[in-house]
């Protein structure tokens, strides 16, 4: 039984507050949407948890099973188990991603235990059969000159492989026509099961329809407004974001 | 290549304002024409020691300007010709036989009506007045080696704003210029800096207050009238801390047989957060070298933006630099050429990077049409242990006809893994199916043309004064009347 | 200006160890030479002694360190060398082998006698000038030399003992490469290696030139030379793999010659060598013609990598493409500077050129000249530099998946090596080849 908490996280971008002030737990099995308006804080708030550079974290903690991992470089924190799918992952020219992902894999074994290279693999092909992905791919550069479901795919892939036990997808749905919308959720729901806690990041309704969520927040200034079941998602999408607003600025006036 | 939608932001009503009453300076066949004038002050022929004793006498100057002068004459004689990487049209400046200064006296008029009557002519017909009257916050128009009206509106100068030419701010504003002058271009800068440095005469010398934003830009017009004449300019520009101005020059001259020299040095020095704009539309007639040096200092936070325009000239050598001497600061040169036949355009930019997280940024645009040649030369530096340094420079060039000619030669220098820097350069012709698609809708190929060389500079045009970008395109389309066959 | 350099220098600066002396002796070693090389040889050592040392203010030299080449302290072996280095620098199988230590062929193996009997000749030079002659005379180092380094190329011709004379006749496709390894012996060992390869209509070869020293603490100096010929439809890929020793100075003069349809894919490995210049010319000679360089470089300590690159188009249709990848770490230095040329005629000329430089040390430093020269329109012609260290994003992006800093440096600077091995379609060479770069990048 895994856990992610934020406590009263607050994140900076050089002197600019994005974040300020946010509380949410995450546990394994569950997956939580956090929705809102775009410039809300969303991606600051997963792209700091992953420990990007250009994200200060001003105050507050994020424990992962009860350790801090603040003071852990992004690196460290992903092989505690956390996973970051980027809305847009970066190009790696050069660097196949059955190379990419061999070299991630061994991170994780101890010091001085060599990769088994054909149980390797024999595990690559499998998870890539059970996502539906072509063998082929392996072959390719990370992401390079990739379409957005495949980029995406891709994302998931890994995720498959480095076996998290709590996943940020970050506007996972960004960019995706309703094909490759159906792939990507179907990967996610297929990874999906008791030791695998999500936070899902998005801006729409729509992927909530292939990823039914068990919690739903609403983010809006950088803070959680509003909490509920995946029927706030319902109720959002039919309301609109103006309507979060003006509650948001009622309940503080 | 941009869309055809893009180019219709320049086909405004001004265009025809333009046409009917054009700011000249930009059209080649206006500035065709010269007026005999009679020279109370005339340095002979040939350059020596004499001919430099002669302008520094005249100019009642201090001992330790002559002795300046003396000294950058003996370096422009003992360096020799750059022809081991310049064009060896060089050697086709036969410095006995120009004439080195030339005025009718050396004090500027402060209004129209004070300045000689053919003189005064020259200036109208070349719109000068009129254009003053109108977006300028101070004109100096100078007529062969002197500036012959000098002038800077009332609400300016009460900002303490000075505006003068380099003979007046070296004797009344020694203080002020004396710490600047030959400092950002040394006089062994090259050989022409040297020359320059030995017979300058006129040019401005501008200072402007801390904090002090100059609204309109300050003119200044440089009028070749004689044959056989070199022009030596000399031009100081200093914004203190904070301050702001831009700066414009035009230019013209008469079409002789035989040669004419220009060469310039400019200096700009832009102080802690100053911000300096320096535009420059070149439109010599095709016999005139124009060897010209220009640098800016940009102190903390400052900001240097040269807009280099050159579409005159049989050669031109001029490669605006900026040294980013304080953290933060920032540098931009964009230049736009236009080479036609019997023209080269060599121009380019250097961006000298001096410290912290200074970034520079280059924009050069090339058309040559005909046997036109245009060169780009480039040097980015970025020397020793800096830290958060970017340049990004992008050179494209455009040729009209099968025997165009374009060059490019960048040096880039990078030390240590703290910095970025981008270069990119492309060639190409106009796309024919853009061509035929404009044709099709009934223009002529002429039509087309123009319209795809002023797409291709379209986005730099509009960074150029409304005034200056109505004329460019002008030119442009009287430049590519003949490229099509 | 100080009156000694006012006047001519004398003699002995001008030629270094290279005297008349050590000229005469050379020539007095070498077997019955044909009367038209022997008088090139002559020719060749006045231009030498006669030429200056370049300088500071030479276009072509811009950014070199002038002030370490020097000619002195060098000798030419005069003793057949009696052992080189056993391993297997490129461990793929070979059509045929040649070995040179210090100028001298050492050992040999022949090719199949299927290709010999097709006519494949893979032969010494001093025998192919007495048995190929006409070839010899036709394409032996008969490119003008275009980087104002004829003092240089004029050496190498004057004190070319021997190298690698490789032919193959028209329509015969050789799959394995063949391999020609020159090593430098003993201190302060002056060499010359050559390879002249000249390959008929419809053929193809891969030839693998390899440069080494047995102790990589030798002051050597090299200077090389190789001359490409790909005939009408010829496909020809060299590979380049240099590697003398740390203390050696470098000197080597590439020239491609390209006719039409015909493609040659040339990959030079900088590893070795204090300081070393590589000269690069390709000549288009004809529609359909297409050369493709790369360059991979891992600079570190105080080397110093001096790559020039010449792309001339001389004929319509034809096709460049020049890829150009230092890696820096250290205190090392690079410089390259690279022209397109197309020529007047050369219409729907289609030229690229890049060089991305890896800044890998804060004391590194990178110089790029990239440069074109265009006199005809309707061309297609780009060109790019870029310095940078690896790019902050990326590495985010592997350490988000686990991968310590270090060692996601390491992954995206093999990335970064990998786009230029990508392009050869020789996997096991391109596994060879990744196996050398790593290693040196890892020392």
């Amino acid at each position: 039984m895994s856990s992610l908490v934020i406590q009263d996280l607050h994140i900076a971008i050089g002197e600019k507050e994005i974040v300020k002030g946010l509380t949410l737990t995450v546990n394994s099995g569950e997956v939580h949407a956090v929705m809102g308006p775009n410039g809300t804080g969303k991606s600051t708030l997963a792209k700091a948890i992953a420990g990007h550079p250009d994200y200060t974290i001003t105050s507050g903690d994020v424990l992962l099973d009860g350790q801090s991992i603040l003071a852990q470089e992004a690196d460290e924190r992903a092989r505690a188990g956390l996973f970051l799918a980027f809305q847009y992952p970066s190009e790696i020219p050069g660097v196949s991603i059955a190379n990419f992902l061999r070299a991630a894999v061994q991170a994780r074994l101890p010091e001085g235990e060599e990769i088994d290279a054909s149980g390797y693999y024999k595990r690559l092909y499998a998870k890539m059969d059970l996502l539906k992905i072509d063998r082929k791919f392996t072959s390719r550069s990370v992401n390079e000159g990739f379409s957005g479901g495949e980029k995406k795919r891709c994302e998931i892939l890994q995720m498959a492989m480095l076996e998290p036990k709590l996943a940020l997808m970050d506007e996972t749905d960004s960019g995706l026509d309703i094909d490759a919308l159906r792939v990507v959720a179907d990967g996610v729901n297929t990874l999906r099961g008791p030791g695998l806690g999500v936070l899902l990041i998005t801006h729409y309704q729509r992927l909530l329809d292939y990823i039914v969520p068990d919690f739903v927040h609403v983010m809006y200034d950088g803070r959680i407004v509003k909490s509920g079941d995946k029927s706030l998602a319902l109720e959002l999408e039919a309301k609109g974001y103006d309507w979060v607003k003006k509650e948001f600025a009622l309940a503080n006036a | 290549m941009k869309p055809l939608t893009d180019l219709e932001t320049i086909a405004t009503p001004e265009v025809d304002e333009a046409m009917a009453n054009p700011v000249i300076g930009i059209d080649q066949t206006a500035g065709n024409f010269k007026y005999d004038v009679k020279y109370e002050f005339d340095a002979g022929t040939g350059l020596n020691e004499n001919t430099v004793r002669y302008i520094s006498g005249v100019k009642k100057e201090a001992p330790w300007i002559l002795d300046f002068r003396l000294k950058a004459l003996q370096t422009f004689l003992a360096k020799p010709m750059p022809t081991h990487w310049a064009t060896r049209d060089l050697e086709n400046i036969n410095f006995d036989k120009i004439r080195y200064y030339l005025s009718s006296g050396q004090k500027p008029k402060r209004t129209w009506d004070e300045v000689p009557e053919d003189i005064k002519r020259t200036f109208e017909r070349l719109g000068i007045p009129e254009q003053e009257r109108k977006y300028l916050a101070g004109v100096e128009a100078q007529f062969d080696s002197e500036a012959a009206y000098s002038n800077i509106k009332d609400i300016v100068a009460k900002q303490g704003v000075i505006f003068v030419n380099s003979t007046e701010g070296l004797r009344e504003h020694p203080e002020i210029f004396r710490k600047f002058f030959g400092k950002v271009i040394p006089t062994g800068d090259n050989k022409f800096s040297a020359l320059n440095s030995a017979v300058f005469s006129g040019g401005s010398f501008i200072y402007v207050p801390p904090g002090v934003k100059v609204a309109q830009p300050l003119q200044a017009y440089f009028r070749i009238n004689a044959e056989n004449f070199g022009q030596f300019e000399r031009t100081l520009i200093i914004a203190d801390e904070g301050a702001e101005v831009m700066y414009m020059e035009g230019c013209t001259a008469p079409k002789f047989s035989t040669s004419t020299l220009h060469s310039a040095v400019v200096e700009l020095v832009a102080l802690k957060g100053a911000k300096i704009q320096y535009i420059t539309v070149q439109n010599w007639a095709n016999n005139v070298f124009n060897l010209v040096t220009k640098r800016g200092v940009a102190h903390e936070e400052a900001e240097i933006k040269w807009i280099d325009c050159n579409i005159g000239s049989r050669l031109t050598m001029k490669y605006p630099g900026v040294v980013l001497k304080g953290r933060k600061a920032r540098g931009e040169v964009i230049s736009i050429a236009l080479a036609n036949d019997g023209q080269h355009q060599d121009t380019g930019a250097k961006m000298i990077h001096a410290a912290d997280e200074t970034t520079s940024n280059i924009v050069a645009k090339s058309i040559s049409v005909g046997q036109g040649r245009s060169s780009y030369r480039g040097v980015v530096h970025i020397p020793k242990r800096l830290k958060g340094c970017k340049n990004n420079t992008e050179c494209d060039a455009l040729l009209i006809n099968t025997n165009s000619r374009t060059d490019t030669y960048p040096a880039i220098t990078v030390r240590g893994d703290r910095n970025y820097v981008q270069h990119e350069a492309s060639v190409s012709k106009v796309n024919e199916e853009m061509i035929f698609y404009m044709q099709q809708r009934g223009l002529t190929e002429g039509q087309a043309m123009s319209l795809a060389v002023n797409g291709f500079i379209n986005d730099l045009a509009r960074q150029f004064p409304m005034e200056y970008s109505v004329e460019l395109k002008r030119l442009i389309d009287l430049e590519m009347e003949g490229s099509v066959g | 200006m100080s009156a000694s350099t006012l006047s001519a220098p004398p003699a002995s600066t001008l030629t270094g160890a290279f005297t008349p002396e050590v000229f005469a002796a050379h020539l007095a070693r070498l077997p019955d030479l044909p009367a038209w090389w022997l008088e090139r040889k002559r020719a060749a050592y006045e231009r030498f002694a006669a030429l200056p040392l370049p300088t500071r203010t030479d276009e072509a030299w811009r950014f070199s360190n002038i002030s370490t080449l020097t000619l002195d302290g060098f000798t030419v072996p005069t003793a057949d060398a009696t052992a080189v280095p056993h391993h297997a620098p490129i461990g793929i199988p070979k059509a045929a082998k040649l070995v040179f230590a210090n100028g001298r062929l050492f050992s040999r193996e022949p090719l199949s006698s299927d290709l010999a009997q097709r006519g494949v000749i893979v032969t010494t030079l001093q025998e192919a000038l007495t048995q190929h002659g006409d070839l010899v005379r036709e394409h032996l180092l008969a490119q003008p030399s275009r980087f104002d380094s004829a003092k240089f190329t004029a050496l190498h011709e004057a004190f070319l003992s021997d190298g690698a004379f490789i032919h193959v006749p028209r329509g015969v496709e050789i799959d394995d490469p063949i391999g020609v390894f020159s090593y430098a012996l003993g201190p302060d060992a002056a060499v010359f290696p050559h390879t002249l390869v000249v390959a008929g209509e419809n053929t193809r070869v891969t030839v693998i030139d390899y440069f080494g020293s047995t102790d990589d603490t030798e002051a050597q100096f090299a200077i090389g030379a190789n001359d490409l010929y790909a005939g009408h439809g010829a496909q020809v890929t060299y590979i380049g793999k240099q590697d003398w020793s740390h203390r050696a100075l470098s000197f080597q003069a590439n020239s491609t010659v390209v006719r039409r349809d015909a493609r040659v894919q040339s990959l030079n490995l900088h590893l070795g060598a204090r300081q070393a210049r590589h000269e690069s010319l390709s000549q288009l000679q004809a529609p359909g013609a297409f050369s493709e360089m790369l360059a991979l470089t891992v600079a570190r300590d105080d080397q110093e990598f001096d790559q020039r690159t010449l792309q001339i188009h001389q004929a319509p249709n034809t096709k460049s493409d020049l890829l150009y990848k230092n890696a820096l770490l250290e205190r090392a230095r690079t410089i390259f500077s690279g022209l397109i040329i197309v020529d007047p005629d050369a219409q729907k000329t289609d030229a690229y050129q890049s060089n991305r430089n890896l800044m890998l040390s804060d004391d590194a430093e990178a110089n790029s000249l990239p440069g074109l020269e265009i006199q005809a329109n309707d061309v297609r012609c780009t060109h790019g530099a870029t310095s940078s260290r690896i790019d902050p994003e990326q590495e985010f992006y592997l350490q988000s998946r686990g991968i310590a800093k270090a060692a996601a440096d390491e992954l995206l600077t093999f990335g970064f090596f990998e786009e230029v091995l990508n392009r050869l379609t020789n996997d096991d060479l391109h596994d060879a080849l990744r196996t050398l770069i790593q290693t040196k990048f890892k020392k």
